[in-house]
């Protein structure tokens, strides 16, 4: 028994070591983002590893403001992703509703349409996309970077609402039909209220697909008065290539509000124990 | 539709799905069809189509002036052959590691989830750095372990594994979806096998690894096909392709080509050729995991 326990403790320790470690590890991208985004600009380069730079200059993060109107481009990135995270919330769970009311056939059928949306890459529609949206008059306006939200933004998660409203018992529907509620009622009175974390889930993952953005933005928008925030951050590169302070601070005015939000989602994303989160059976 | 609906209920579940079907039409059916058409036009977005039959394949697989895209698909090639394995492996490793519940676990998980939700064109930014030759804190490192210092994305015989290691840091989907495969495992088949004397790794090969394979196998196909298209903003802005192209990838060729240089036809060829090889690749790793089912059954 003695040995056992020694065993055991043995083995915990070794865990919390082996993970502690690997945590440092992914962190570390971060960590250096942070340390360099406060380092003076112009100094030669460090002789050896230098994790708190000193002086801190966080003048940097004035400095970038100055720069460029990144207070406009924040506002452009939140406006597209404001209008972005309600309409998915809609679309989304609209049509991952209907799939669970829907027969067995219709229902594998928009599944396996869904998985197959899931893997087609956008590299294979960017030509096609781009041409129709000049035809239709969609370009250099944020219609374009919107598009996918009528769509769900995502087939993943039209899958993650489907998955949540499935897992609510068939009773409750049932009992809502009896009552002569239709479809749209079920959804909005039954379906919804019952997913909160889903509903939490999909909208921030949306934010976040919206926010950092990249591609859409670079192709469609031509007026500066329209930029959001990535293409800002590669105007500030194209500005100074080499100011790396700079650079990695509008990195970390880029990545922060990333951070806090998957710090709120991490504990309906991440499954603690079996059957939590959004993922039970 | 389900019976016990009635009629007009079964509108209101049409319309219900409308948005998503029609999108998914509009955005990605028809210009998945247009561009299979493109690729045998020449367009320039300005003057008229001209149908040219298969002369844009012609012109991207064996133009006399430049060989750029032959060099993108060997790059690509050699990114999604390194990186992928390199993934998926590190997501099953710390998926095991962490799959158990305890005190610590959910900050462990959600530190390896943290570099996937970073935005591209600042992971882009931060990796640049890192990977800095003179200011870098990688290089710094290895200068004080006495390690020699490449140049990296300025060498082209290492530029292109900066982009590996910068795939292998974003694995928190491949993570997620195994952690949650793992959770799913009844824990009574373990209880079976400790009764019956199993050890830790007989544990893994004949109960753990038979109920992942399916996720490893889509995990992986999903990769091979999202992968090379995930690096553009990555490849945009860290090298354009430089240095002598050892970093051109097909998706920014593809962008050049449309965007920069408005050949929509050849570059819709190149976008077809990119899926044809895809679904090669795939082919071939389908192919590969039926004969082990073969030979399991026989």
């Amino acid at each position: 028994m003695q040995v056992n326990s020694k065993r055991r403790i043995f083995h915990a320790i070794a865990f919390h070591a082996v993970s502690i470690l690997i945590s440092a590890l992914f962190i570390l991208p971060l960590v250096w983002m942070a340390s360099a985004s406060l380092r003076q600009p112009g100094l030669p380069p460090p002789r050896t590893m230098e994790w708190w730079p000193e002086p801190l200059a966080w003048s940097n993060y004035n400095r970038i403001f100055e720069m460029l109107p990144l207070g406009r481009y924040i506002f452009n990135s939140l406006l597209v992703a404001g209008i972005a995270v309600p309409i998915t919330l809609v679309t989304a769970s609209l049509a991952g509703f209907a799939m669970t009311q829907l027969n067995r056939r219709g229902r594998e059928s928009l599944l396996g349409l869904s998985v197959v949306l899931l893997v087609v890459p956008t590299v294979a529609v960017w030509v096609a996309r781009f041409i129709l949206f000049r035809t239709l008059g969609l370009f250099n306006s944020y219609a374009a970077l919107l598009a996918p939200a009528l769509m769900g933004s995502s087939p993943l998660f039209v899958l993650l609402f489907f998955w949540s409203f499935r897992r609510i018992p068939r009773e409750l529907y049932d009992a809502a039909r009896m009552d002569g509620a239709g479809p749209l009622e079920i959804w909005w009175r039954v379906a919804l209220p019952l997913s909160g974390a889903t509903v939490i889930v999909v909208g921030i993952l949306t934010f976040l697909l919206y926010w950092g953005d990249f591609t859409t933005p670079l192709f469609y928008l031509k007026s500066q008065t329209l930029y959001t925030l990535p293409v800002g951050l590669r105007q500030l590169q194209e500005l100074d290539r080499t100011n790396w302070p700079l650079l990695l601070a509008g990195a970390m005015v880029m990545t922060l509000p990333s951070v806090l939000l998957f710090g709120i989602v991490q504990r309906f994303f991440l499954p603690e124990n079996r059957l939590a989160g959004i993922y039970g059976q | 539709m389900n019976r016990t609906y009635t009629a007009s209920s079964r509108t209101q579940l049409l319309l219900m799905l409308t948005p998503y079907l029609l999108g998914a039409a509009v955005l990605v059916g028809l210009p998945a069809l247009l561009s299979l058409l493109l690729a045998f036009l020449r367009y320039d977005g300005i003057s008229a189509p001209v149908w040219v039959g298969g002369f844009n394949f012609q012109l991207v697989l064996a133009n006399p002036v430049d060989l750029l895209f032959p060099i993108s698909l060997y790059n690509t090639l050699y990114f999604v052959i390194l990186a992928v394995p390199v993934r998926v492996l590190s997501a099953l490793a710390l998926a095991l590691l962490l799959s158990r519940s305890g005190r610590g676990v959910g900050l462990y998980r959600a530190a390896v989830y943290l570099p996937t939700i970073i935005p591209d064109v600042a992971y882009a930014l931060i990796w640049m750095w890192i990977f800095n030759p003179l200011y870098g804190p990688l290089n710094l490192i290895l200068d004080g372990l006495g390690l020699p210092t490449p140049g990296w994305l300025a060498d082209a015989q290492y530029a292109k594994v900066v982009f590996v290691v910068m795939a292998a840091f974003q694995i928190g989907e491949g993570f997620v979806v195994l952690l949650a495969g793992l959770q799913n495992i009844p824990p009574e088949y373990y209880a079976a096998a400790a009764v019956d004397g199993g050890n830790v790794w007989q544990q893994f090969r004949y109960i753990t690894l038979p109920l992942l394979a399916p996720w490893l196998l889509l995990l992986t196909l999903r990769d091979i096909i999202l992968s090379s298209q995930n690096i553009f903003t990555a490849n945009f802005i860290m090298t354009n392709g430089d240095p002598y192209y050892s970093t051109l990838f097909l998706p920014l060729l593809i962008y050049e080509e449309a965007f920069d240089r408005m050949h929509f036809g050849p570059g819709s060829a190149m976008t077809v050729l990119l899926g044809l090889v895809t679904a090669a690749l795939i082919g071939l790793i389908l192919s590969i995991v039926g004969s082990w089912g073969e030979t399991d059954a026989s």
